[in-house]
C-alpha cells in the first residue's frame, strides 16, 4: 500500500526536515499542515492519506489534541500516528500513548530513526 | 476651700501640660527623623515607578527582538536547507552520471572481450590496447568518487539533522519571551496600583500573543545522543508490553 503523509508542525523548518527526511528514506507523497486544526482540515478533505507525523506544542489545537480528536472519530480513528516532539519526559511520552499515538521520536531526529519506527508501525499494523 | 480645690486642679494640669512637653521634646526628634525618612523615601519610591514603568515599556521592544531573532534564524535554516536540497539533487544527478560511466566500462569490456575473441593474432598488440585504456584503473576511480559523493550525500544529512536546533532553540526563545512577558503582566499590575495614586499611563499588554507562543515546549533541549530516544523506546515497548499482557489476560477468560 502505497504511504502518502500527513506531517504536522508549526515549524516551518521542521516541516521540511521531516519531508526531507521522508524522501531520504523513500516516501515522497505528502502533504503539510501547521496546527492541529489545519491537520483535521486536511484529513477531512483527503481520504488518501493513511499515516500522521506530528508535533505536540503547537499553538491552537496541539498534537495532543489531535490524536484525541482522530482516536474519538470513527472514520480517521485507525489511522497510525507517529508523534515527533521535543519532549522526552517519562509522564509526556505515557501521556501521548494514552491517547494513542503508535510510536514516539524525540528530537533531534535521525532519517534512520524516522524509518525505523515507520516499520514498527506498519509492521504491527 | 473651692478656691484650694480649684488651684490644685490648675496645678494637676499644668503637671499634664509639663509631662506632655516632656513627652514632646523625647517626640519630636523621632517626628523629625520619621520626616527626614520621609524626604528620603518618597524621590526613591518615585525613582522605583519610573524604573517599573522604564522596565515595563521596554518588554514589549525585547519581546519583539527575540521574535525577530526567531524569525531571522527561521529564514537563514530555510535558506539552508535549500542549498542542502539542492547538493542533494546535484548528488543524484552525479550519482546517476557515474552509474551511467560505470556501465560504459562494462559494455567497452564487454566490447574489447568481443574484439579479443574474433582477432586473436594481434601479436600482444590487443594486450596494450587493453592496458592503453585503462579501464580498471577508471572504475576504481569511479568507485572512489561513488564514495566520496555518499559521504557529501551523509554530511548533508548530517546538516539537516542538525538544523533541527532551530526548532528547538525557537521553543526556548519563546519561553523566555513568555516569561519575560510573566513579568511584564506583573509589573503592568503594580504600575497600575501605583498609576492609580500618580495618574502614571501603563504600558498596553498583549494577552493574546502571550497565549499564543504557549505553543512551546521550556524543556526543549538540543541533544543529538541517542539518549533520549533509547529512554523513549523502552517507555513504548514497556507499554506496548503491559498492553499484550492485558489482552491476553482478556483473552484467556
Amino acid at each position: 500500500m502505497a504511504l502518502k503523509f500527513l506531517v504536522v508542525d508549526d515549524s516551518v523548518t521542521m516541516r521540511r526536515i521531516v519531508a526531507n527526511s521522508l524522501k531520504t528514506i523513500g516516501y515522497d507523497a505528502f502533504v503539510e499542515a501547521g496546527d492541529g486544526r489545519e491537520a483535521l482540515s486536511k484529513l477531512s478533505g483527503d481520504d488518501s492519506i493513511n499515516f500522521i507525523i506530528t508535533d505536540w506544542n503547537m499553538p491552537d489545537v496541539s498534537g495532543l489534541e489531535l490524536v484525541k480528536s482522530i482516536r474519538s472519530n470513527d472514520k480517521l480513528c485507525k489511522i497510525p500516528i507517529l508523534m515527533v516532539t521535543t519532549r522526552g519526559l517519562k509522564d509526556d511520552i505515557v501521556e501521548a500513548l494514552q491517547a494513542k499515538v503508535n510510536n514516539y521520536i524525540v528530537k533531534p531526529f535521525t532519517p534512520q530513526i524516522l524509518r525505523e519506527k515507520i516499520d514498527q508501525i506498519l509492521a504491527s499494523a | 476651700m473651692g478656691q484650694q480645690l480649684n488651684m490644685e486642679q490648675v496645678f494637676q494640669k499644668l503637671g499634664d501640660l509639663k509631662s506632655f512637653f516632656v513627652f514632646g521634646q523625647k517626640v519630636v526628634p523621632v517626628i523629625q527623623k520619621i520626616i527626614d525618612f520621609m524626604r528620603d523615601v518618597v524621590p526613591l519610591l518615585e525613582n522605583v515607578n519610573n524604573s517599573i514603568h522604564d522596565s515595563t515599556s521596554k518588554i514589549p521592544k525585547a519581546a519583539t527582538q527575540i521574535k525577530n531573532v526567531t524569525n531571522a534564524n527561521e529564514i537563514a535554516t530555510s535558506e539552508i536547507l535549500d542549498i542542502v536540497d539542492s547538493m542533494s539533487l546535484d548528488l543524484t544527478k552525479i550519482r546517476t552520471e557515474l552509474a551511467d560511466l560505470k556501465n560504459g566500462f562494462f559494455s567497452q569490456r564487454v566490447a574489447l572481450e568481443k574484439f579479443g575473441s574474433e582477432f586473436k593474432n594481434l601479436n600482444g598488440q590487443f594486450d596494450a590496447l587493453k592496458s592503453g585504456m585503462s579501464i580498471d584503473e577508471l572504475e576504481n576511480k569511479v568507485t572512489s568518487l561513488e564514495s566520496i559523493v555518499d559521504k557529501i550525500g551523509n554530511d548533508s544529512t548530517n546538516i539537516t539533522i542538525s538544523l533541527q536546533v532551530q526548532d528547538i532553540t525557537a521553543q526556548q526563545l519563546a519561553s523566555v519571551n513568555h516569561l519575560i512577558q510573566s513579568v511584564q503582566k506583573r509589573l503592568a499590575s503594580l504600575l497600575f496600583d501605583l498609576g492609580k495614586q500618580s495618574g502614571v499611563s501603563i504600558p498596553e499588554f498583549d494577552i493574546e500573543e502571550e497565549n499564543k507562543d504557549k505553543s512551546f515546549n521550556e524543556d526543549a533541549r538540543y541533544d543529538r545522543s541517542q539518549e533520549k530516544q533509547v529512554f523513549v523506546d523502552s517507555i513504548v515497548n514497556e507499554n506496548k508490553k503491559t498492553s499484550q499482557e492485558e489482552i491476553d489476560k482478556l483473552f484467556a477468560r
